[in-house]
């Protein structure tokens, strides 16, 4: 069982590791130096693909809140937290990049502009996520505000997209791919989605590891017959 | 329905009794309001100040603290001596216990901007005139948004340690679209001259509309006595 | 939403027509906190006018049980009947016939006795709550302070302030979560003897202790929970105290 474990694991990473270096190789060898941009244009296949995973990541975590609410098991915080932590490394990323391109394109690391902005409050919504919840020391309560704030968190997204439209703005609205550039974006997006799923995964397998253990009390009992757990419980 | 007014208006009276007797929230939170208008004047200088524009700004950043102390001290009437209990075990809708807060918090902070306004107004040389009935109106959405979720918020730590400042940690990054709007409104109304758009205004109350809804649904799970 | 209108909170005789029924029936009851049983498969029949004691020791699921049957805290299974209706989704109906004396006063201590009383009073739809407030205060031997502080007040005197709340809306069911602890003396047997003369008008009257002997002398029926789990179910009158003691302990 272990061993099978191991293999699909050995193959997952290696998949995502080969697909990752073709792509880069399609990035810098087949796709076209953009004209005004240069080379720093080139980002953009990190940058589109990293920020539609930090979309899928807050989605995951989103689900995973409404399943604690609705079934109230630890297993779904395990999984919130796991992918709201993947969400803060990935938008961190979308940010980092973001900042590079504008950099490059209006000379300053920072504008508030309404994507910047849009990505820059979605960090923050989720990196405040991550910081409550260590303050909080009884774990059901934790995981029970994590869900809550997991919930509302994502329902605000929308509301922050909606926001910064009232910004003005400067980003690019929608740019003129030639057909490789196309291709090459979707080639991006495996290796790019492959890895996020991995690393979600990798830190959900951690967390319930760490949460199973840090159980006070003994296994599970099954409701009916066997006496329950240990005291200290009300 | 009118029932559910009068056990809404019941709720949050009771709190406002309790604090017209303590009045240990209102004068703590005008204090802060003032020094914080106070502190941002000083720290951005005269020339800064001129623009009047700052002034928008700085009530916002007035409101977001001094809201997130209201919401948590009228949610700590109700955890001291196990109050909270008492209001689970009557035969009331976990809606009302919500809806009352949530007026109690409002009734607070509308009391508090008519104190921190007019200071804002006088030191930053704002000019009020263009539009007053624009800038009440986008506050006012403002803090119905504001309100709603601190205080889903505010019953959803009570039960924990995670107050003070962790409280305005929960509280802020989810009410940052709120402050977004609310400014560029301000600075189309005041700055530009626009008058008070239906854009504006409507993703302002959709905002509301989300917040309350969505408070409303999940306020019931994490009410614990 | 909350139909609650005075008669149905203060009509003495539902009381009456439940009688030959129960007030409480839990069958394979149990409650989840996260991966832990709290309590597991309890199965309990309390008829009307009972006066039941739940003993254990701390953690054996008494509060639990308690705050499951005053509809605070939901089973995560099985079944739970207050006076012939299924409580698994509270009702404001049920509510209002059952009235909580908890672990804490569940009182504003910056508003008057008086004041208190009416709040929940009116909360519970009740007609003429100050009327009920001063009757009650009058029961509790606090008529002359219904105008102070309850801030001002001693643990004795908040724990009688507290039994009033309970009963200004008239509930047939009474659930009280360690009332004697942190009393002294006096304050017991004032507690104690209020207890009595709501189990002598035919309410019923649960309480969780964990003073085995004082229970067997106030109650009729003693249940004993142990890990969350029903492990003696005794009528009071002849029981040994050291046999439910050990029971308890669970030697």
């Amino acid at each position: 069982m272990k061993t099978v474990d191991n293999k699909i694991m050995i193959t997952y990473w290696l998949a995502t590791t080969i697909l990752f270096a073709a792509s880069i190789v399609l990035v810098f060898a087949w796709t076209p130096v953009e004209q005004t941009m240069g080379v720093v244009q080139k980002i953009f296949y990190l940058h589109l693909p990293v920020a539609i995973n930090t979309f899928l990541a807050c989605l995951v975590s989103f689900i995973a809140s409404v399943g604690y609410l609705w079934q109230r098991r630890q297993v779904w915080d395990d999984l919130a937290v796991s992918s709201a932590k993947m969400a803060v490394l990935l938008c961190g990323i979308v940010l980092l990049t973001g900042m590079i391109w504008g950099h490059s394109a209006w000379g300053v690391w920072w504008t508030w502009s309404p994507r910047l902005t849009f990505s820059l409050v979605l960090w923050l919504l989720y990196v405040a996520y991550l910081v409550i919840r260590p303050s909080i020391e009884s774990r059901e309560r934790r995981a029970l505000v994590s869900a809550v704030y997991g919930v509302v968190a994502f329902l605000d997204v929308p509301l922050v997209y909606l926001s910064v439209k009232l910004m003005p703005d400067i980003h690019p609205s929608s740019i003129a791919l030639s057909t490789e550039m196309k291709l090459t974006l979707l080639a991006c997006m495996v290796p790019v989605t492959l890895l996020s799923v991995g690393l979600i995964a990798l830190r959900f397998r951690l967390q319930r590891v760490e949460s199973l253990n840090s159980e006070t009390s003994s296994e599970p009992a099954p409701p009916t017959g066997v006496r329950g757990s240990f005291g200290g419980l009300a | 329905m009118t029932q559910v007014l009068q056990q809404i208006a019941l709720v949050s009276g009771k709190d406002l009794r309790i604090e017209a007797r303590s009045r240990q929230t209102l004068g703590l939170v005008v204090v802060l309001g003032v020094l914080i208008v106070v502190v941002l004047g000083l720290g951005l200088g005269p020339q800064q100040v001129a623009s009047g524009m700052a002034a928008t700004a700085v009530l916002w950043v007035a409101y977001l603290f001094c809201g997130v102390l209201c919401f948590e001290k009228t949610m700590a009437v109700e955890r001291h001596d196990g109050a909270l209990a008492g209001l689970m075990l009557a035969p009331i809708d976990r809606g009302v216990i919500y809806a009352g807060k949530l007026l109690s918090n409002l009734v607070l902070m509308v009391m508090l901007a008519l104190v921190v306004t007019p200071v804002a107004i006088v030191l930053f040389g704002f000019d009020l005139s263009a539009a007053p009935l624009g800038f009440a109106a986008i506050m006012a959405g403002g803090f119905v948004g504001f309100a709603a979720i601190g205080t889903l918020f505010a019953a959803a730590v009570s039960s924990t340690r995670l107050q003070g400042g962790l409280l305005a940690i929960v509280i802020f990054p989810v009410s940052l679209p709120l402050v977004i709007v609310s400014t560029q409104m301000m600075m189309r109304l005041f700055g530009e001259g626009e008058p008070l758009g239906g854009t504006g205004l409507a993703v302002l109350i959709a905002f509301d509309a989300v917040y309350l809804v969505v408070s409303w649904l999940v306020f019931e799970l994490i009410l614990e006595p | 939403m909350t139909a609650m209108t005075s008669d149905t909170v203060l009509t003495t005789t539902d009381a009456a027509l439940d009688t030959a029924g129960l007030a409480v029936q839990i069958r394979g009851l149990s409650k989840r906190y996260d991966e832990r049983w709290v309590l597991s498969d309890i199965n309990l029949s309390i008829p009307t006018g009972s006066y039941l004691t739940l003993l254990g020791a701390n953690g054996a699921g008494k509060s639990t049980l308690l705050h499951t049957l005053a509809m605070l805290n939901p089973a995560t299974s099985g079944e739970l009947m207050l006076f012939g209706k299924s409580a698994n989704r509270p009702s404001p109906g049920l509510r209002a016939r059952i009235g909580v004396i908890g672990h804490q006063p569940m009182l504003y201590r910056d508003l008057s006795v008086m004041e208190n009383l009416v709040f929940f009073g009116k909360l519970y739809g009740v007609s003429r709550p100050a009327q009920r407030a001063a009757e009650l205060l009058e029961r509790v031997g606090l008529a002359d302070r219904a105008s102070s502080m309850v801030k001002t007040f001693s643990r004795g005197m908040i724990q009688r302030l507290s039994i009033a709340r309970a009963l200004m809306h008239a509930p047939d069911l009474m659930l009280a979560d360690e009332p004697f602890s942190g009393l002294d003396v006096p304050s017991v047997q004032a507690v104690s003897e209020l207890l009595r003369e709501l189990h002598a008008d035919g309410k019923t009257v649960i309480l969780t202790n964990h003073d085995v002997r004082q229970s067997l002398e106030l109650a009729q029926r003693v249940v004993v929970l142990r890990c969350g789990s029903v492990v003696c179910d005794r009528q009071a009158r002849h029981t040994n105290p050291d046999e439910v003691t050990r029971e308890v302990i669970g030697s």
